[in-house]
Order: structure tokens, then C-alpha cells, then sequence
């Protein structure tokens, strides 16, 4: 065990940590006026739980890979939401409960971007999806902080 | 039977020997091929990450070259639990080239041909990482040190995995000579011009190398060379010369502060009078000396009404020892001296005396002239000097000096003391003495008659 969380916290330190850094950049240069005046219903919420953070992490990240066909979303932005979610999954070595969703991992590495469906992602309007992703991103990097500390420990 | 089964046994023991260790995945413990079936694959792989975007690139190539009658294809595999996901590289010229995104996990090079099964490898990819190559390599030489600053680029400045985790070669050599290599994780290096050769040509030329803390790998290419001359040994005299200029211009700088330090503290008392002598006001130095008179100044001639004023009595005559002080002897002292002061005896004495003697001479009342100078004036002995006459001639000799005092030198009735010893106390010459006599202004000799008249002068203008 002692070995699994090493190579966990290391892989996070030098690739993941980086990636999910640049994903939460990514979505503040969005405009996202309407996720803090609107609460969004059927938002579902994802806590860190104590000695569960693996679990929670996983919960995360699976939840993210249902946004990468959700073209009201940029598709670089989902594009890199999935790569955190797939980086995730490999470093916790952790499957979903839906097969299909892994499956977008293995789009993911050699499929290029460019054939990815694209579609507008709208500025005028709220954007509830956008919203639930930027969210869930910010949740899942703060549970990465939450359990590298313990696991540097 | 028995021969049946025998040469069964002998066929299946054939078989596992020609086919047992045909590996579908014949990895060693470490995921080589040392000892398998020459169909086994050597090749040579690296990774770079970040390429392009999020995407890294692997790249392959046969170190043995297969038989180009053998078409061969390389994949790199994912094992996700049942399933084994493959995507075929690109062949380019020698090499085999694939880009993807997952870096992550542990992944599989499999070759695949035509004849043979497919055979695999296990492959990290962050253990084969060969980073891009270094650009923009400038030499700066910094004059005051002497060295010579070589700095460059990594294009993984900007990238996210191998920012600060790569070492850097630095290789530099004299014109066709030997290559000497310095290593840094920094982006920049000093050469010590000391080490150098002066004014000789050198070439430098930069690669890099993940440090080995989480991501391996090998170096990369070498960048693009850089040459630089060397200065001429004149550095250490230029540079000996400005610490000599700078020493000295320290001690000028120290000196200045002293002189004028100095110059402020005797300004007042001793530079400035030297430089412009205060020229003395002759008009209130005259003032100083000829006090004005008082309003009730007595002037009268009558001896009894300077009954109050101690009078010195007058017997001798003495003068200064200072000769040089003397003046040539007058030709005409006679008219000078007042009638009533002439008597016959005088009067002998008197021309002796005063053809001789010094009219100007500064004498004071009382002592005794010396013997030298009276024996130069008078030109006779000492005793005719003294004889009896002594007083009415010291004070002709008193007159001819201008200052008489009191009146009992000039009565003749009284015994003249002949005793040279006698020295009357001295009466120095005052302003009190000069006011007196100078209404008369009768009795003086040429010299100081000039003198007195023109302090009369100055006294009247007042």
C-alpha cells in the first residue's frame, strides 16, 4: 500500500497537478456571471469525503466524462476536462460504473481534437452545463489537495 | 502400441520445443527479450512530451534492421483489463512515429508482420523522455569579472511537465581542439576568462537531459553552435590601471577635503592677513599716539606751577646701545640751542659735543651712554666728558634730543654732580613729554624737528 499511494502522489505531483491547474485557468477566462446569481437545480454535489477521498475522487472525474459531448461546451475546454478525468482514473487506477464512459479515454489518446464535434458555446446565455462542469472541477482539484496532504504525509 | 505411443511422445516433445518459446509475450522479468527466438525486435524508443499542445509523441526505430522483404508494423497497446487498445505508428522513412495524450499509463510497443505473431514490449514513456533542443545560445563577456557569460533556451520553459526538471550540457572547445563539457541545471554558465586562451577563437554548443527525479530519458540534439573570441591579455593592465586611477583619485579626493579644512580653520587668522595685510590708518594711529589734550591742559613755562609733577632730575645722559640707530651728526646744532641755555664753558663743550655727537641719537633720561659711542661722538676722554660740565652738557645733549624736563639742569648755580655714576632714573620719552615741547618746538634737532612738525601738523588738523 505503501508503494501504490507513492507512485499516486508522485504521478500527481509531476503530471496531473499540472493538468488540472491549467483546466481550472481555462475555465476563469470563461465568463460565468450566471453560475453565481443562479442556483442551478438537479446540480448534483460532490463533497470530499473523509476518508473516502478515493471514492470522491472517482465520483468526480466520471461525472466529468459525461461533458465531453456536450457541445454547448468550448471543446477545448471539455477536451482537457476529460484528459483531468481520464488522468484521474489512470493514476487511482479506478473504472467507472458505466464502461462507456471510459471509453472517451481511449478516444482521448490518439483521436486528434480537431474531429471532435464542435459546437458554440452560447455568451449571452447561461450556460447551466458549463456551470455544473466549471463546479465540478473546482471540487475535484480541491479533493486532490485534500489527499495528496495526506498521503505526503 | 508401444511404438505408436513412443513416437507420439517423440512428436509432442517436438512440438513444445518448437513451439513453447515462440512468445506471444515472451517478456523477460524486466520486459526485454534477452533470450528469445531471433524474431524477437530491438528496437529504440523515445518520448517527447508536449510536442504539440497536450499532445506527446513517441518515436521507434529498428536498431537491427529486418529483412526488407518483411513488412513489419509498431503499435503501442494499452492493456485495459480484458480488452488490448492498439493504435498502429506511422512509419517515417527509418522511423516509427505516433502522438497521444495519455502519458500515464503503462503502455506496450508491439510489432506486428506478416509471418510472425505480434510480439510486445512494455514501455514507460516517461522513462524515455528526450527533451526538445536548446536554442539561442549567447556568450556575453563581462569585462569587470573577466568571464564569460553563456546563456541559452529550452522551448520547456513554457511547457508544464518538464519545467525545472531538466539538466543542461554545455560543451565548448578552442578551434579544433578537445570538447569540454560543463553541466547545469540552470539556463546559464560562466567560463573564467583566466582559463580561457587570450585572443583565441572558441565554439559552444548546448543539449539537455531530464535530472532523473521522476521523468528519464536521454539527451537531446545538440543546438546550434556559437563562437566567441577571447580578449587580449590587456585585460589585467587595463584592469590594474583602473585600480591604480581609482586609488588616486581617492587620495585626491581625501586630499581636497584636508586642504580646505585646513584653510577654513586659519582663514581668518593667519591666511587672510597675509594675503590682504590690514594697511595701519595713519590718521588712527596718530590719533593713538598724540592723545588729544585735555581741556585743562596747563601749558605754562612758570616751574611752579608744575610744583604737583614729580620731576626727574636729569644729571646724565644715557643712550641706547643700539648704534645702528644713530644718525649722522648735524652741522648746525648751535643755532638750535636756546640763548639762555649758552654759556661760555657750555659752548665749548657744547660744539665738541654736538659736532660729534648724534643728535638723533635716542637717549633716555638717565643712565650712562655707553663708553664706545661717546668715545665715537666725542672723540676725547671720558673724564673731559664728566668734568664738572656733565650735566649742563647732558642737557645741551638732553636739548639737542628735544625733550627737556625740568629746569634744574639749566641753573648753573648749582654744583653739576660729576660722579659719572650718578644715573638719574630714565624718563621715557612719552606722549605727556612730547605735547610739552612740541609748542616750542625750538630745541630739537633737525631729524626730530621734521618729526615733531608734522605730528604738530596732524595735532592742529585735529
Amino acid at each position: 500500500m505503501g508503494n501504490k499511494t507513492t507512485e499516486i502522489r508522485v504521478k500527481y505531483e509531476n503530471i496531473l497537478s499540472y493538468d488540472i491547474n491549467e483546466l481550472v485557468n481555462m475555465s476563469a477566462e470563461y465568463r460565468d456571471r450566471c453560475c453565481k446569481n443562479k442556483k442551478h437545480e438537479n446540480t448534483k454535489m460532490f463533497f470530499c469525503n473523509d476518508t473516502q477521498e478515493i471514492e470522491s475522487l472517482q465520483s468526480m472525474a466520471c461525472n466529468m466524462l459525461r461533458f465531453f459531448h456536450k457541445q454547448k461546451i468550448s471543446k477545448d475546454f471539455r477536451w482537457k476536462a476529460a484528459l483531468v478525468s481520464c488522468g484521474t482514473l489512470q493514476v487511482l487506477q479506478c473504472k467507472c460504473e458505466r464502461h462507456k464512459k471510459e471509453k472517451v479515454c481511449t478516444q482521448l489518446n490518439t483521436h486528434n481534437k480537431e474531429d471532435t464535434e464542435t459546437g458554440e458555446q452560447s455568451k449571452k446565455k447561461c450556460n447551466q452545463e458549463f456551470c455544473e462542469l466549471k463546479e465540478n472541477t473546482s471540487s475535484l482539484r480541491s479533493c486532490w489537495n485534500k489527499f495528496e496532504k495526506i498521503i505526503s504525509r | 502400441m508401444t511404438r505408436t505411443s513412443t513416437v507420439l511422445s517423440i512428436f509432442v516433445l517436438f512440438l513444445h520445443t518448437t513451439f513453447g518459446e515462440s512468445g506471444c509475450t515472451s517478456v523477460d522479468g524486466d520486459g526485454t527479450f534477452g533470450d528469445d527466438e531471433p524474431d524477437n525486435f530491438d528496437i529504440n524508443c523515445f518520448s517527447q512530451l508536449e510536442f504539440k499542445d497536450s499532445y506527446s509523441s513517441l518515436t521507434c526505430n529498428f536498431i537491427e534492421l529486418p529483412p526488407d522483404n518483411t513488412n513489419y508494423t509498431l503499435a503501442l497497446c494499452n492493456k485495459e483489463d480484458s480488452n488490448y487498445v492498439c493504435f498502429n505508428m506511422e512509419k517515417r522513412e527509418d522511423a516509427y512515429f505516433l502522438q497521444f495524450t495519455d502519458i500515464l499509463s503503462n503502455k506496450d510497443i508491439c510489432m506486428d508482420s506478416e509471418t510472425k505473431r505480434r510480439v510486445c514490449r512494455s514501455l514507460v514513456v516517461t522513462d524515455m523522455v528526450k527533451p526538445e533542443v536548446p536554442f539561442n545560445v549567447n556568450i556575453t563577456y563581462q569585462k569587470e569579472a573577466n568571464e564569460y557569460l553563456i546563456h541559452y533556451s529550452t522551448p520547456h520553459s513554457w511547457k508544464k511537465y518538464l519545467q525545472d526538471k531538466l539538466i543542461h550540457q554545455i560543451a565548448y572547445r578552442q578551434e579544433e581542439g578537445t570538447w569540454k563539457t560543463i553541466e547545469s541545471p540552470y539556463l546559464q554558465v560562466k567560463l573564467l576568462g583566466k582559463n580561457l586562451e587570450n585572443d583565441a577563437s572558441y565554439e559552444v554548443k548546448v543539449r539537455s537531459q531530464p535530472n532523473g527525479d521522476f521523468f528519464k530519458g536521454t539527451w537531446s540534439e545538440w543546438s546550434a553552435s556559437k563562437s566567441f573570441r577571447t580578449t587580449r591579455e590587456q585585460n589585467f593592465m587595463e584592469s590594474y590601471s583602473n585600480v591604480v586611477l581609482v586609488i588616486l583619485s581617492i587620495l585626491g579626493f581625501m586630499l581636497s577635503v584636508v586642504m580646505i579644512v585646513l584653510i577654513g580653520t586659519f582663514w581668518e587668522n593667519r591666511i587672510k592677513p597675509a594675503v590682504w595685510p590690514n594697511l595701519p590708518d595713519h590718521k588712527k594711529t596718530l590719533e593713538q599716539l598724540c592723545k588729544k589734550p585735555k581741556n585743562n591742559f596747563d601749558i605754562s613755562f612758570n616751574p611752579e606751577n608744575f610744583g604737583y609733577v614729580h620731576i626727574h632730575k636729569v644729571d646724565d645722559i644715557q643712550a641706547k646701545t643700539e648704534q645702528e640707530t644713530f644718525l649722522p651728526p648735524s652741522n648746525a646744532p648751535e643755532t638750535n640751542l636756546p640763548g639762555k641755555f649758552r654759556s661760555g664753558s657750555d659752548l665749548k663743550m657744547i660744539p665738541a659735543m654736538t659736532d660729534k655727537s648724534n643728535p638723533n641719537l635716542p637717549v633716555t633720561y638717565g643712565g650712562i651712554w655707553p663708553s664706545e659711542a661717546l668715545h665715537r661722538l666725542l672723540g676725547t676722554s671720558q673724564t673731559a666728558v664728566t668734568e664738572g660740565n656733565c650735566s649742563s652738557s647732558t642737557y645741551e645733549v638732553c636739548h639737542s634730543s628735544g625733550v627737556p624736563l625740568h629746569d634744574d639742569g639749566f641753573n648753573h648755580s648749582s654744583a653739576p654732580s660729576s660722579d659719572p655714576s650718578v644715573q638719574p632714573g630714565p624718563e621715557p620719552l612719552n606722549g605727556d613729554t612730547i605735547s610739552q615741547m612740541l609748542p616750542t618746538g625750538e630745541m630739537r634737532s633737525p631729524n626730530n624737528e621734521e618729526a615733531y612738525v608734522t605730528m604738530s601738523s596732524f595735532y592742529k588738523i585735529q
